[in-house]
């Protein structure tokens, strides 16, 4: 097991570091929440982030497996391309923005503006979201266990989200959708591998009223 | 944009080939942008059918085989009957019949303050002597980057291509452009529809992907645009070019993200945005990852990280606050400012936005530069003007007020061969600039395209090398508003420029009352 401290560190010492050591077994990296950027831009390697996180941490991610044992501040997994990103605690505003691949998974709660222009990554959160997730989705799915607030799947144009629980409110271009067996077995598929308690046939769809919507 | 103004379209019957033989001829209805023109398919006959639509571009009397078209401008109307003019009362009857409002192409017209009241002071006996032009050497370099990032960008001329995306104008244009680049010396910009792979080697002035043939000598640079829509966004495309431009706003619509309608979003341009074929791909006007400076100042250093803090950072304004705007984007870490002035152009807006939303650029340079000077990075973080800069004579009026470079984003299209009919936004331009039909950008060669471009730099680079010298200057880094005099109280006002014949500047920009932090400058104090 590969193990690094970053306090008093800067983002240049701390992600060159991470570079280096990110192949082979997973590297455990200690008193980052100072830092925001980590991990940005990795193409492989596992990281273990001790403790809470910085905000964009793993940022334009393109393959690396990357964990947080506590919470992220904003815009995890900012434009992520390929890999994974697992926060065991909660994540802040707009996580998991503009990504095109690789899979995000919140175990705790959300905040506004998750998943926001996904253009194909899963993402999957365990607790709640706020308003606005899913605003602008071009392709992929979010996955919500718990709640959502306003505004969900706002101007939705391509992809699904999955909601186990209630709303306040759906947003422009959305409708409701049935279930179908693909959606199952992915939401299956989804909660086996995350260890996820939940009845994917509870779970509502939302997708988009049209594909072609034109604003003026 | 279907109404702007009021032309008189005349046909010569004696010679129009439709009209001697109907039905033989529809060049005129075809390649008109706004349907000025109809064929009558019962009669085959030709005829106008919407004089007021036409816009004054000449594409028709272009292409016309028999040269039977003349379009005559009817401004006096604008005196007789202003403000309810043909064109205004024409939008308002738009408007009423389709509950829509207009979008168009291009930049602001109309009487909007420019360069064109600013004259150049050559030197004589008073001032160092003027340099000669033929004999002497003039050094017209910029360098971006070169204390902060360890590939600087040296551009061999003050000059960039700015953001123009893939999607608003064709691939062809995009290579034209990055082919010219390379012959030049100069940068050309991804702008935010992604990256045309081809872009990436051509703009280096090489033959072929491997980059191991060099084409064209200097070779240029390639500006990788990190914007609010992130089309084609990934650690490998910024990673192929030579700086990276982060995207805040643009001259045309200040305050809304870029706008490509459906008729533009092909399979190829879907490919790389991911949005439907057919559908629009309207951008956020903000990053949805950004709330605060600091966000800003985040985004950078990871910008920077991914990037192996290579590359100098950009960054792209639209015209708002430039102070402020600029003094924020020092606080940010940037290498560069492209500050795109009002009258800057766009594929599509919303005519009220292009028309009626911004800062003049001349008037958005000298609290940009202050800024600058304020911050004790003057000429060390770069500043390029950008919007409705035409030739060396803008370029050299923007640059004495202060600007390390400037860009030409409207005039490279024209001098691909646009006509400027307004109607970027429709995907039908019969030049096969800004359209995506394959019919039309065979009209346009990539190579032919870029000697044009190369043309027309050359010739401003030339422009502004005999300004530059006879005002008595080695280099385009000693050019100062001294340079300049403003000819009217009006651009004296906006600009701080001595007024000719008074030779001071007015009263009002005088010490203690000009421009300093938090005085009447769009700065927030």
């Amino acid at each position: 097991m590969k193990t690094m401290s970053v306090k008093s560190r800067t983002l240049k010492e701390a992600n060159a570091e991470l570079r280096e050591k990110a192949n082979g077994s997973p590297v455990h990296i200690h008193n980052v929440s100072h830092l925001h950027g980590l991990a940005a831009g990795l193409k492989h390697g596992e990281i273990i982030v001790e403790g809470n996180a910085g905000d964009y941490l793993g940022a334009l991610n393109d393959g690396a497996t990357i964990r947080v044992t506590q919470d992220t501040g904003n815009y995890p997994a900012d434009n992520m391309t390929a890999g994974t990103v697992i926060i065991q605690g909660n994540a802040g505003f707009g996580a998991a923005e503009y990504c095109y691949g690789g899979t995000v998974v919140i175990v705790g709660d959300a905040g506004d503006f998750t998943a926001t222009m996904n253009k194909g990554a899963t993402i999957i959160v365990q607790g709640n979201v706020g308003d606005e997730a899913g605003t602008y989705m071009l392709k992929g799915s979010l996955i919500i266990v718990g709640n959502a607030g306003s505004n969900l799947a706002n101007y939705l144009i391509r992809g699904a989200v999955y909601i186990g629980g209630e709303y306040r409110s759906l947003g422009h271009n959305t409708r409701l959708a049935a279930l179908e067996d693909e959606d199952i077995a992915l939401l299956k598929n989804c909660f086996e591998t995350y260890g996820i308690a939940a009845n994917p046939a509870s779970f509502r769809k939302i997708v988009a009223a049209s594909e072609r919507p034109f604003y003026h | 944009m279907p109404i702007v103004g009021a032309f008189c379209v005349s046909v010569n019957r004696e010679i129009c080939v439709n009209a001697g033989m109907p039905g033989k001829c529809a060049t005129c209805a075809e390649v008109c942008p706004h349907g000025v023109y109809e064929l009558n398919l019962q009669t085959g006959e030709m005829n106008v059918v919407n004089f007021n639509a036409c816009v004054g571009c000449r594409i028709c009397a272009e292409f016309c085989p028999v040269n039977a078209i003349r379009i005559n401008p009817a401004e006096p109307e604008y005196f007789t009957r202003y403000p309810w003019t043909f064109s205004a009362v024409e939008e308002v009857h738009y408007r009423a019949q389709t509950g829509e409002y207009l979008l168009r192409g291009f930049g602001t017209t109309g009487q909007t303050p420019n360069f064109d009241m600013i004259t150049i002071v050559p030197s004589q006996i008073s001032s160092p002597a003027p340099r000669d032009k033929y004999r002497e050497e003039c050094d017209m370099s910029v360098v971006i980057g070169e204390n902060t990032c360890e590939k600087p960008v040296v551009l061999k001329q003050p000059f960039v291509w700015p953001a123009m995306s893939f999607g608003a104008l064709s691939k062809e244009a995009k290579l034209a452009l990055a082919i010219s680049a390379a012959m030049t010396g100069i940068a050309t910009d991804t702008g935010e529809g992604g990256l045309v792979p081809d872009e990436a080697w051509l703009a280096r002035g090489y033959a072929d992907a491997e980059m191991s043939v060099k084409k064209w000598d200097p070779g240029g640079y390639l500006l990788i645009q990190w914007s609010t829509g992130r089309w084609g966004v990934s650690a490998d495309y910024l990673n192929s070019g030579d700086a990276v431009e982060v995207k805040i706003g643009q001259g045309a619509k200040p305050g809304m993200g870029g706008h490509l309608l459906g008729a533009k979003v092909t399979e190829e341009v879907s490919r790389v945005r991911g949005v439907p074929v057919g559908s629009d791909a309207l951008s956020p006007c903000r990053y949805y990852d950004v709330q605060t400076l600091d966000d800003i100042k985040h985004m950078v250093a990871f910008l920077r990280d991914v990037t192996h803090y290579q590359m100098p950072i950009f960054f792209k304004l639209g015209p708002s606050r430039p102070y402020a705007d600029v003094a924020a984007c020092i606080e940010a870490g940037a290498d560069a400012i492209s500050l795109d002035g009002m009258v800057g152009g766009t594929g599509c807006s919303p005519d009220v936005v292009t028309q009626g939303v911004g800062i003049p650029t001349v008037a958005c340079i000298p609290p940009a530069v202050q800024a600058l000077k304020d911050y004790g990075v003057y000429r060390k973080v770069k500043l390029i003007a950008l919007g409705g800069i035409r030739n060396g004579l803008d370029a050299f009026k923007a640059m004495a007020l202060g600007a390390d470079a400037v860009g030409f984003g409207s005039a490279a299209e024209v001098a691909l061969g646009c006509r400027v009919c307004y109607a970027c936004h429709k995907g039908n331009c019969p030049y096969g600039i800004t359209s995506q039909k394959p019919e039309m950008r065979a009209r346009l060669d990539p190579i032919e395209g870029g000697q044009r471009l190369a043309n027309f730099i050359h010739a401003c680079g030339e422009e502004v090398k005999i300004l530059t010298m006879l005002s008595g200057h080695r280099s385009i880094q000693e050019l100062s508003p001294e340079d300049l005099r403003a000819m009217d109280l009006n651009t004296a006002a906006l600009t701080g420029l001595k007024l000719a014949g008074y030779d001071r500047p007015l009263p009002m920009w005088e010490e203690g009352f000009g421009l300093s932090k938090g005085k009447g400058n769009g700065h927030n104090n």
